[in-house]
């Protein structure tokens, strides 16, 4: 009954179905990394976009189709925050004060929405990785390009730092 | 608040893309990819890479086989290419007699592959030729050498020096001195003993040279009979003493000139050969082994040559791709740190 095997242990027969499947994972993980959901939108398209014109080149033995999404989200993100490090420093003169959107996760309690938005966006990440969307070690560091050693201590860390931020109000 | 609470909270919340994210994400991810892969891409691709290591083997392999079966046939023109004599005849003239003339009349019978020029009849002329020749294996080269002396012998000359040596490539070395009437047929008897590689004969007239001394022999000759009837006829002891002192230096002169007549016509009298047997691969015509053989050894041996130029690029390479990878190991480690410190700062 391979036809009807869940996407989690068969690769999907073609983009459209990956793109179906995984789209809220790649979503939430960009939410998470930016704060924002505007931006996170933006984000997924352009995410799925180059996603759709390398997708000849996805090789299911070498990982999920999540994880290469995600990995792609990881890498338009980064560029994201680039082009956001440059605009700020070019911005910095002005003292616009940076847009922080507090309810950016549906759902949350505002303690725990409060505390998630003083974190860094690579806390966020882990935690969004390991947590909201439940990926094992080995996928996470993938993802990350990181060994799952480091992905276990930069959760860790992650989880601290959150607990106290949000014990501290 | 614990941490536990606080993953089942984070858990619980999982984000949903909104319906306008979703509807733009599968309308786009429905279509046709709009753009081809790069070369760059379609080159990078593991599995196209993987391919070109065998593609390349079989494209050698390919070669070899091809440049194999087609030497390998025993064309005629090949055999003749690597078999015909680098003939070289140099003809010098020491007086004014023209170079055909002391090419003359062939001495002795020319029916084997190479017609080497004779002195001429009648002439006083120097007879040197240089002989390489080609063949098959040290046997024939123990042959042959054994024959060449048989030559010499046979027509009435004798081996100044033998130099004999096998190895991985066998040679000899054979100066020969035959009579120069019987020098041609020597040189053409010689030649049917292997392949011809290269040929080299030079004549050089003495003829005029012996004729100068005769003359200054009978000079000499004379001017002594007249210093000795001087001599009979002195009036003086001085006188006397002078002209016997005159005619000793004409003597001494007479012997030297005699003494270099005699040398002289001695030279003209035996020709040199200078013979060299060789059993170099290179100058045996293929003539062993099905045309199947020879057309594998020939692709084994394209082969060896390809595994060559293969091996020096590999060498040549190595360092460059081994920086090459440092430089991107470095580039990647970088990189990495460069995006943790942005994403911790964001």
């Amino acid at each position: 009954m391979t036809v009807d095997q869940p996407l989690e242990i068969r690769p999907p027969r073609s983009f459209a179905e990956a793109a179906e499947a995984h789209l809220d994972d790649v979503f939430g993980y960009l939410l998470y990394l930016t704060r924002d959901r505007e931006t996170a939108e933006d984000l997924s398209g352009s995410t799925f976009e180059k996603a759709l014109t390398r997708w000849d080149r996805f090789d299911p033995q070498r990982g999920s189709a999540r994880t290469w999404l995600l990995g792609i989200a990881r890498t338009t993100a980064l560029d994201w925050f680039r082009a956001e490090s440059r605009r700020r420093r070019r911005e910095e003169a002005a003292a616009r004060p940076e847009q922080v959107d507090e309810a950016f996760v549906e759902g949350l309690s505002p303690e725990l929405e409060t505390a998630l938005a003083a974190l860094s966006a690579g806390e966020r990440e882990v935690l969004a990785l390991r947590i909201v969307l439940e990926l094992d070690g080995d996928a996470a560091a993938r993802v990350l390009g990181i060994s799952p050693t480091a992905v276990s201590t930069r959760l860790s860390r992650a989880l601290k730092r959150l607990e106290e931020k949000v014990n501290e109000r | 608040m614990t941490v536990n609470e606080i993953v089942d909270e984070l858990g619980a919340a999982r984000p949903r893309a909104s319906d306008a994210l979703r509807l733009q994400v599968l309308t786009h991810a429905s279509m046709p990819p709009t753009r081809p892969p790069s070369l760059g891409e379609r080159v990078r691709r593991p599995r196209r890479a993987m391919l070109a290591l065998p593609v390349a083997a079989g494209l050698a392999v390919a070669a070899a086989v091809a440049v194999g079966v087609t030497q390998s046939s025993p064309a005629p023109v090949a055999r003749e290419a690597v078999s015909s004599p680098s003939q070289d005849t140099a003809v010098r003239s020491v007086g004014a007699q023209p170079p055909a003339a002391l090419a003359g009349p062939q001495v002795g019978s020319a029916t084997s592959q190479s017609k080497a020029p004779a002195p001429a009849i009648g002439r006083a002329q120097r007879y040197t030729a240089t002989l390489t020749l080609g063949v098959d294996d040290t046997d024939a080269l123990s042959s042959a050498t054994q024959q060449a002396l048989a030559i010499a012998r046979d027509l009435g000359g004798y081996v100044v020096s033998v130099q004999y040596a096998t190895g991985e490539r066998g040679v000899a070395s054979l100066t020969l001195r035959v009579p120069s009437t019987q020098a041609a047929t020597a040189v053409t008897r010689l030649s049917d003993l292997g392949t011809i590689l290269a040929q080299n004969v030079q004549i050089d007239d003495l003829q005029e040279s012996l004729d100068a001394l005769g003359r200054e022999i009978e000079r000499a000759r004379a001017e002594i009979a007249a210093l000795t009837a001087a001599i009979d006829r002195a009036e003086t002891p001085a006188q006397r003493a002078r002209l016997v002192e005159r005619r000793g230096q004409a003597r001494a002169q007479l012997r030297e000139l005699t003494a270099t007549r005699a040398a002289t016509s001695e030279a003209a009298r035996n020709a040199t050969i200078q013979l060299e047997l060789r059993t170099d691969e290179s100058s045996v015509a293929p003539v062993g082994g099905s045309r199947l053989d020879r057309a594998l050894d020939r692709a084994l041996a394209v082969l060896a040559w390809e595994g060559v130029v293969a091996l020096a690029i590999g060498v040549a390479a190595v360092p460059l791709v081994l920086v090459g990878l440092a430089l991107w190991f470095a580039h990647r480690t970088r990189r990495r740190r460069d995006d943790d410190r942005l994403l911790a700062a964001s």
